[in-house]
């Protein structure tokens, strides 16, 4: 599903993100990429659905070379990907369900059928009651759970979830958790940054161990 | 399609959104587009004016008294194959006082000391248009006076050309007055798109990482700065036509009266919807302005 050559990434002013990452994740995989803050897992997984590019080295996503896609391929390649954002990015002013809506209106999907996934997620998220609120009057993992919804609008088959945890308690993380390996028992490969060690060792999952940019341990 | 129909939607609600701005770029356009058309109805009218006095121009050759049979064939016969003569017409001596006496009528006793007929004969020739300028005319001229039997040539409508010539003027003042403030929409209406793009700023970034096209994300801009044009052009159409009507009616007249020579009309159909296009055109160019520079992949 996703294969990493030699991965460089250097921002401005010789900020070494990442430096020679070599990654294999297989179809319908559930992989955890652990590290400190600032290790470079938001980079990693920005490189993967092309919101930037390496400055050397390879990748590909489900067979498809990103780095050498043409502007007008990305599209297409976002769209066959869900990302939960580290910050949510969710629209304060609109109320979850417009919120939702973007993801079908951008793909074209007829209102109908668009109304009964946000519906249908919604439900999955637990958050059915709420979808006329605004992400103002909700709280962090109620936003969380809004942010997951969004990234399944469009039938992933490759889920980026960057921190979902961030700033839950023990217990909703393990929640969180155990959503997204709902959704990865039926098929879709996740792919879970965090730096949230104690999940980690909880789930028992393969483990990709980032420090400054450097891949330094896989386990198991 | 379904996406046709979110992004229409789209583009309504950033103009119920932009308030004041959108409000502003309409009327700048309008305001534009009034003094365009303006200049648009003023020089199609003194333009059809010019192009009656030239449609009736004609140049009058006054014939000796003492002219032959033989020498007025032959003079109409050197005429007639002049390219520059359109149609020609005779008036013997005998139809020109007539027609005086008719112009004179109930004055006719100022005629009687005159003895016999004082009034010569003529040909009126009309001329082609390619032929009525100054230089052409004097050319023309001269070469009548040389003519057997011909006593003189009367043209001398050089104001004619004159008036012509205002027109052109007018029409470039008007092309130059109405690019300028063509540019000056164009500037507005891009500023109140850039602050729609600024104010859905974060939208139009959750759009793009969902995998929204360029295209889907630009349209609903583009489609608000066409409609923003759109209707300050149909803003302007009205307020002229508005204008226009008044103006007769303050003047007393009914369309087609102006300047007595069956003119004096509002703009033609086709100028009409050539406004409301370029309208149209000037608020996509000045959306994609802001929208272009905006956009990465
Ligand atoms: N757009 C950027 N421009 C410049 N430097 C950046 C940019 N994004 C990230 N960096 C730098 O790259 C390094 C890795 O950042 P990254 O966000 O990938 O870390 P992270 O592992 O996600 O950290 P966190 O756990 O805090 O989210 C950091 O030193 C960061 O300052
Ligand atoms: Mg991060």
């Amino acid at each position: 599903m996703i294969q990493l050559f030699h991965v460089y990434k250097t921002y401005a002013r010789d900020v070494e993100a990442l430096v020679d990452i070599n990654l294999h994740i297989q179809k319908g995989e559930f992989v955890f990429i652990a590290g400190p803050s600032g290790a470079g897992k938001t980079t990693l997984l920005r490189l993967i659905f092309r919101d930037e590019l390496p400055t050397s080295g390879q990748i590909l996503v489900n067979g498809r070379n990103v780095v050498k896609l043409p502007d007008r391929a990305i599209p297409h390649l976002r769209r066959s990907i869900g990302v939960i954002f580290q910050d949510f990015k969710l629209l304060r002013d609109r109320t979850i369900f417009d919120n939702l809506a973007l993801v079908y209106r951008v793909l074209g999907i007829p209102s109908a059928t668009g109304k009964r996934k946000v519906a249908n997620l919604l439900k999955l998220v637990g958050l059915s009651h709420k979808v006329q609120m605004t992400p103002y009057r909700l709280s962090g993992g109620e936003q969380q759970r809004v942010a997951i919804a969004r990234a399944l609008m469009n039938d992933p088959l490759l889920l980026l979830a960057d921190e979902p945890t961030g700033d839950l308690d023990a217990d909703l993380s393990m929640d969180v958790m155990r959503l997204l390996g709902d959704i990865n028992a039926r098929g879709t490969t996740v792919v879970v940054a965090t730096h949230d060690l104690d999940v980690v060792r909880e789930l028992g999952r393969r483990t990709i161990v980032l420090k400054a940019g450097r891949l330094v341990e896989e386990h198991p | 399609m379904e996406r046709l129909r979110y992004i229409l939607q789209d583009a309504l609600v950033n103009i119920r959104r932009s308030g004041w701005g959108g409000l502003a770029s309409i009327g700048t356009i309008a305001v534009s587009f009034v003094i365009l058309g303006i200049f648009l109805i003023i020089t199609r009218n003194l333009g059809a004016v010019v192009a009656e006095w030239k449609e009736q121009f004609q140049v009058t050759v006054f014939l000796e008294d003492g002219i032959t049979a033989e020498q007025l064939a032959l003079v109409k016969k050197r005429i007639q194959s002049e390219r520059a003569v359109r149609a020609m017409t005779y008036t013997s001596k005998e139809e020109a006082l007539q027609s005086f006496k008719r112009e004179l009528k109930g004055k006719e006793s100022l005629l009687e000391g005159l003895g016999e007929n004082p009034i010569p004969a003529s040909l009126q020739l009309r001329v082609h248009e390619a032929y009525q300028t100054p230089e052409a005319l004097r050319q023309f001229a001269a070469f009548l006076t040389r003519l057997e039997g011909v006593e003189d040539v009367l043209y001398g409508q050089e104001w004619v050309d004159r008036v012509a010539s205002a027109v052109r003027v007018l029409r470039l003042l008007g092309l130059s007055v109405g690019l300028a403030l063509g540019m000056a929409s164009l500037l507005i209406v891009s500023n109140t798109i850039r602050l729609a793009v600024y104010a859905r700023a974060e939208e139009i970034e959750i759009m793009r990482l969902v995998g929204a096209t360029k295209t889907h994300i630009r349209a609903p801009f583009l489609l608000e700065g066409m409609i923003q044009g759109g209707l300050g052009a149909g803003l302007a159409l009205l307020l002229l036509f508005g204008a226009y009507r008044a103006t007769l009616w303050q003047l007393q007249l009914t369309p087609g009266q102006i300047f007595g020579v069956g003119v004096g009309s509002f703009l033609d159909p086709r100028w009409a919807t050539a406004m409301l296009l370029a309208g149209a055109s000037v608020g996509a160019f000045g959306s994609l302005i802001s929208v272009g520079r905006f956009l990465r992949a």
